[in-house]
């Protein structure tokens, strides 16, 4: 049984149909994509999962429990955390600040100590602006706090919307980096991307959208082999 | 450069043109400073001169320094033409019969009794002094010029609340020859305001010089504690100024007291959780309305408990009615939240004077009669120990907002307020967080409403204005948004102030109003700011800082 299983869901804004039938799974311990164009409906995929917006029809299940009902933070303290498009940190508070409050659900004060450490190790940049508010940070310090938030919480399944937005090609290599590595945690990551090469390279398996439907799926390797993924998205 | 200079000046001259056309003016004329040598109104003029003269002569203009004072003299002469222009044209038309408040005495206000030539040369040879005076300023040290401002400042508030002082020092001997040194018995005497100033400047210079040779060496952690004690000494000043002076100072105090309450409570829901509450009033109607029902002596009264045994279900009422109020607008955001508290404050007058309320609340005729409270066998019945139930009530208010600021529940609600979306996805709950935060909000204004109910001995729905909460945000806009001490000290600005400056009353918005555009221009985040909504403001952002002027007289760009 996957972690994650997305039962064609169809989702709307108002009488706006944004997902049309969306089926898609998330084995345990993977990294799985899911690429698209603009407006294909990723974002909102990731909403519909995470509990920000509700399925009109079809149901979505994490860890075999089904989510309909439960609102966002439920889903947060079952340890389903997304990190929204857009670098949304907290930005009048301090970095150190938005860190606490990834852990918000979590009680056991040492641990988050210790987990705030671990961040400081995988973005050593963090540690010294730690004090700093974090809307005054460049876009990649921000992208980086909002994924060590996220981290914070200790989640089981992470949902990363576009982590590579607007970072320098250095830094984006970076940011794929970490996420591998916090898959090596053993974090299940669900990476919405528009860097659809990378994001198929390091995936396990991934997922084609477009206008709300999902047009192609598959591992990563033979995704990028495909000549319509190829026309498409990576030119 | 000249051009600027005059059009500086003429800007200023405009303001004063506008505060003799509505009467502000001549109202401040009869309030003295220094009796007999200058009063309130004459220094507003000076105050604009130097204005014109500070900006006409920025620091960093191409000119050499003597240009630039000649610019300063010709802006404070510009800044009086417009009022010049105004005498030759009252002596020309009788124009009060369209401007009330151009009558004769501000004629001769203007024209220092000179008659009408010599006095238009007059006030435009003040004009020009006081716009040297003001480029000079600028050019001074800033040290000697914190100096100067702090002792002319000192002197305006030994001048104009000398009727307070003088009764705060009702006593013979010592204290009553050092009261005679500086008052006559209407006012401030030119040796005494010559010493006020005196001092006032050099206390300032020692201790600007002493705390600029501490200030490096502090850590952040004996710069917090610094704080505390500064605000703890305020507080105790607070408490025992009231037993010193006189009953009327208690009846302004217990009303100052009363904001500083509401203050705390709105700062919970807007500064800390963002949520722009205007319906605030309708907690503290509910509060006061509660207490009346629940104590007065009259035929609309329910019960006649004790005023201890209804205060508490008083607030309770008011957090059920808080929930009840925050579920509809618990999706609304921002600007849109305000508009729609903003309606449900109303609603709760508009129902005591309808038609089916009316029997039961007394409708517009309001709930007399009712008691004062009782601690053992003492009744607390004169306005200061009234004030001091606020003082205790803000007390308890503020330890809770100080709690909870550093709380899971402080937190969280920060957190909304930055970002809802990304709050609740880290596992906030929206609902049980904004509910709380409206609830507790409504608790204090309960309590606050319950207070007011014993201050006044009676309730009406006239006392129920939005204007209320208007009043109580712009106090803590000006105080410093999520601040303590600040809220204490908006609310001494603008409740306190006003009461005291009687003659001010009818003008009072206007200056509300001057008062919020100035703040907002120089210091956004307040005469107090939190720590972090200073960080917030100005942070690291240098030209930010630069540009909300942290100093007093910012140099002005060309
Ligand atoms: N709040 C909203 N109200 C109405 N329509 C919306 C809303 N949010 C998204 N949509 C629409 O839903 C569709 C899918 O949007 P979504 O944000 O999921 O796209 P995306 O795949 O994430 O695109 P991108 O790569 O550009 O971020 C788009 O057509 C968008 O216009
Ligand atoms: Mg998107």
């Amino acid at each position: 049984m996957a972690l994650l299983e997305i039962d064609d869901i169809h989702v709307f804004y108002d009488n706006i149909q944004a997902l049309k039938g969306i089926s898609l799974d998330v084995e345990a311990n993977r990294i799985v994509t899911l690429v698209g164009g603009n407006g294909a409906g990723k974002s909102t995929t990731l909403r519909a999962i995470s509990g920000l917006l509700h399925p009109r029809q079809g149901a979505i299940r994490y860890d075999g429990r089904p989510l309909a009902g439960l609102g966002a933070h439920d889903i947060a303290a079952m340890g389903l955390v997304h990190v929204p498009e857009g670098r949304r940190i907290f930005g009048r508070l301090t970095v150190d600040e938005n860190l606490l409050m990834g852990a918000f659900t979590r009680r056991d004060r040492k641990a988050i100590a210790e987990d705030k450490e671990r961040m400081m190790t995988l973005f050593p940049r963090l540690r010294e602006r730690l004090r700093q508010v974090a809307g005054t940070l460049s876009g990649g310090e921000q992208q980086m706090v909002a994924t060590a938030r996220a981290m914070m919480a200790r989640p089981r399944l992470l949902l990363m919307d576009e982590p590579s937005m607007g970072l320098a090609p250095m830094v984006v290599e970076q940011v794929f980096e970490t996420i591998q590595a916090i898959n090596a945690q053993g974090v299940t990551i669900l990476l919405v991307e528009q860097n659809a090469l990378m994001a198929l390279t390091i995936a396990d398996q991934g997922y084609v959208l477009e206008s709300g439907e999902i047009v192609l799926s598959g591992p990563g390797r033979d995704l990028i082999d495909d000549e319509r993924v190829r026309q498409a998205y990576l030119g | 450069m000249i051009r600027t200079a005059i059009v500086r000046g003429l800007l200023f001259g405009a303001v004063g043109l506008h505060l003799a056309v509505v009467g502000v003016l001549l109202m401040l004329h009869q309030r003295w400073i220094i009796i007999d040598t200058i009063s309130l109104g004459q220094a507003v003029l000076v105050l604009l001169a130097i204005g014109a003269g500070v900006m006409a002569a920025p620091t960093n203009a191409p000119e050499a320094p003597p240009a630039r004072l000649l610019f300063g003299l010709i802006a404070g002469a510009a800044a009086s033409l417009p009022l010049a222009a105004l005498m030759v044209a009252m002596d020309l038309v009788r124009l009060q019969a369209v401007f009330i408040a151009l009558s004769h005495d501000l004629f001769e206000m203007l024209s220092f009794d000179l008659g009408d030539f010599l006095g238009v040369l007059a006030l435009i040879g003040g004009g020009a002094v006081g716009g040297l005076a003001g480029a000079v300023l600028q050019h001074t040290p800033p040290g000697i010029r914190r100096a100067v401002i702090a002792g002319a400042a000192a002197v305006v508030v030994a001048g104009v609340f000398q009727e307070l002082i003088q009764l705060m020092l009702q006593f013979e001997g010592l204290i009553g020859d050092i009261r005679d040194f500086f008052y006559t018995w209407e006012g401030l005497s030119p040796q005494g305001a010559a010493v006020v100033f005196a001092i006032t400047a050099i206390v300032s210079q020692v201790r600007s010089a002493a705390s600029r040779r501490n200030q490096a060496a502090l850590t952040d952690q004996q710069r917090q504690r610094q704080r505390m004690i500064r605000a703890l000494l305020c507080l105790a000043g607070l408490a025992v100024l009231p037993a010193l002076a006189g009953s009327y100072i208690g009846q302004v105090l217990m009303l100052v007291g009363l904001f500083i309450l509401m203050g705390m409570c709105l700062n919970l829901d807007v500064g800390l959780a963002g949520l722009l509450d205007l319906g605030f009033v309708a907690f503290f109607a509910v509060g006061a309305y509660a207490t009346a029902l629940l104590t007065a002596d009259n035929p609309h009264a329910l019960l006649h408990l004790s005023y201890w045994a209804a205060m508490p279900i008083a607030v309770l009422l008011s957090i059920c009615m808080g929930v009840i109020f925050g579920i509809p607008v618990l999706g609304v955001r921002g600007d849109y939240l305000a508009v729609a508290t903003m309606g449900l404050g109303e609603i709760v007058r508009v129902i005591v004077l309808s038609d089916f309320a009316s029997p039961l609340l007394g409708g517009a005729q309001g709930l007399l009669q009712i008691p004062k409270p009782a601690l053992g066998g003492f009744t607390l019945g004169s306005p200061v120990s009234l004030f001091y139930l606020t003082l205790v009530a803000s007390g308890v208010a503020a330890f809770v907002a100080w709690r909870l600021e550093n709380s899971r529940l402080g937190r969280a609600w920060m957190a909304l307020r930055d970002d809802e979306d990304v709050a609740q996805a880290l596992g906030i709950n929206l609902i049980r967080s904004k509910l709380m935060a409206y609830g507790l909000g409504a608790a204090f204004a309960g309590l606050a409403g319950s207070i007011f109910a014993v201050m006044l001995g009676s309730v009406y729905p006239s006392s129920f204005q939005l204007l209320i909460s208007i009043n109580v945000l712009a106090l803590i806009i000006v105080g410093g948004m999520g601040s303590l001490p600040g809220v204490a000290l908006g609310s001494i600005a603008l409740i306190g102030l006003p009461e005291l400056l009687r003659e001010f009353g009818e003008y009072r918005y206007l200056f509300y109003g001057a008062v919020l555009i100035i703040m907002m221009r120089l210091r956004p985040e307040g005469l107090w700011p939190s720590e972090a909504r200073r960080r917030e403001l100005h942070g690291s952002d240098e030209s930010l800082a630069l540009d909300a002027g942290s100093d007093l007289l910012p140099a002005q760009r060309t």
